[in-house]
């Protein structure tokens, strides 16, 4: 028998974080909710419950004591809120998995706003030096998390990470949510990663695709651009 | 987090600020709930855990669903299958929180990490794991050798000061007697005082 593991999302509220929480909340994972917004935060984990009674879903008022009683941590806060958040965590979180799903976006959606030659993943990184970080679904819009979209095509996650055997676990809790999981190599490789989120975001403005676009391929090498659309 | 820890390191090896910095670094902390489980059986055992707060207990679930206990870890002790832990084979013990538990949990790559940065931290470890050899091969001679009553005083002074803390049931199991046995034994013991 599997022990359950239990992870906290921090931004249980937001877009990604409510996609997340519903779809793992039908695995077999043990989720401890934070959000800021104490009334809305309190009201998914009862329409949660109501769902799916078997639902292993609790609310932690403080996100130190839900990461300390977390086994992997889901950052779904924007990325200038992560350097407050981390400060907050980096006690309780030595040596654990802290997943990382923010996009770097400035506020007209056009361009990334981390300096050359990093990314917001490595920055995490940097504020939590003794977890293990790993980049993943920041390619993945919220609506990609609703099955109706799923059914019709099993949609790509890429996941990059330092520590193999972390990496390994997000995959595996990707896997659970209904993605396919791509490896991409160390954290470094979240620089390109983050980009491809702006050329799908440029596409989707751009060229009014909505949310039917997404990453369906990824080919060794350099990405191949005519299977963006799946 | 560290406190006792660091006392419980104090007692054997000495280590300065430096060392202990770098020894937080390699340790995951984890707060359990009374009845979750940091093994269970069937998965491999990842992590040795010091126990900082509250208590844990090891066990095994035998074919016809009985529980035998193996250990109980207190604040200061540890607690692991190391045979699962050192092989990276599954397991075949359950490792639950008798009460609200905080951990520190140390996974294999990071106890070799500490013991090749920090060499003395072999020498802690070689008397942890030597009292703990002695602890068992004295439980396993007991346990034929012993009368029950034997086995209940010896118990008692092994775990000083817990014993309390510890339902009757889980005291009989860890003896290998059952529960109405123990219950005989305790009335029996009270009349003697």
């Amino acid at each position: 028998m599997a022990t359950k593991k239990t992870i906290a999302v921090i931004g249980a509220t937001g877009d990604m974080g409510c996609a997340f929480v519903k779809a793992l909340a039908n695995s077999d994972y043990r989720l401890l909710l934070m959000s800021r917004d104490k009334n809305k935060v309190g009201k998914l984990s009862a329409t949660l419950k109501q769902k799916n009674p078997a639902a292993d879903v609790e609310v932690v008022e403080c996100e130190k004591e839900g990461c300390w009683e977390a086994d992997i941590v889901l950052m779904a806060v924007p990325y200038e809120a992560e350097k407050e958040v981390a400060e907050k965590i980096r006690e309780v979180t030595t040596q654990k998995i802290v997943i990382d799903v923010s996009n770097p976006l400035n506020e007209k959606y056009d361009r990334l706003i981390t300096a050359p030659g990093t990314s917001a993943a490595e920055e995490l990184q940097k504020e939590l030096p003794n977890s293990k970080v790993v980049k993943a679904f920041n390619t993945n819009f919220s609506t990609d998390f609703t099955p109706a979209i799923k059914e019709s095509k099993q949609i790509k996650t890429f996941i990059a990470g330092d520590d193999q055997e972390a990496v390994q676990t997000v995959s595996e809790m990707a896997t659970a949510i209904g993605f396919k999981p791509v490896l991409c190599g160390n954290l470094s490789a979240s620089r390109n990663i983050e980009q491809m989120m702006l050329q799908l975001i440029e596409l989707k403005t751009e060229e009014n695709y909505n949310n039917i676009i997404g990453w369906g391929q990824y080919i060794n090498g350099p990405l191949n651009f005519k299977s963006i659309i799946r | 987090m560290f406190e006792l820890l660091h006392k419980k390191f104090s007692e054997i090896i000495s280590i300065n600020e430096e060392e202990l910095n770098y020894c937080k670094t390699l340790f995951l902390p984890k707060k359990l709930r009374k009845r979750q489980f940091l093994l269970q059986d069937g998965d491999v055992c990842k992590y040795q855990a010091f126990v900082e707060k509250g208590m844990l207990r090891s066990y095994r679930i035998d074919e016809k669903g009985s529980e035998h206990i193996l250990q109980f870890a207190f604040e200061g002790w540890w607690a692991a299958d190391l045979s699962s832990y050192l092989t990276g084979e599954t397991s075949v013990f359950n490792i639950e929180a008798m009460e609200d538990s905080e951990l520190l949990l140390l996974s294999k790559p990071s106890w070799d990490t500490l013991m090749q940065h920090i060499p003395k931290f072999e020498h802690y470890f070689r008397i942890i794991i030597q009292n703990n050899l002695v602890a068992t091969q004295k439980r396993v001679i007991q346990s034929h050798t012993e009368t029950a009553e034997e086995k209940y005083l010896k118990f008692i002074q092994n775990y000083p000061g817990c014993v309390q803390r510890i339902p009757q049931h889980m005291i009989a199991s860890y003896i290998g007697i059952s529960r109405e046995t123990l219950s005989r034994l305790r009335k029996r013991l009270a009349s003697h005082r």
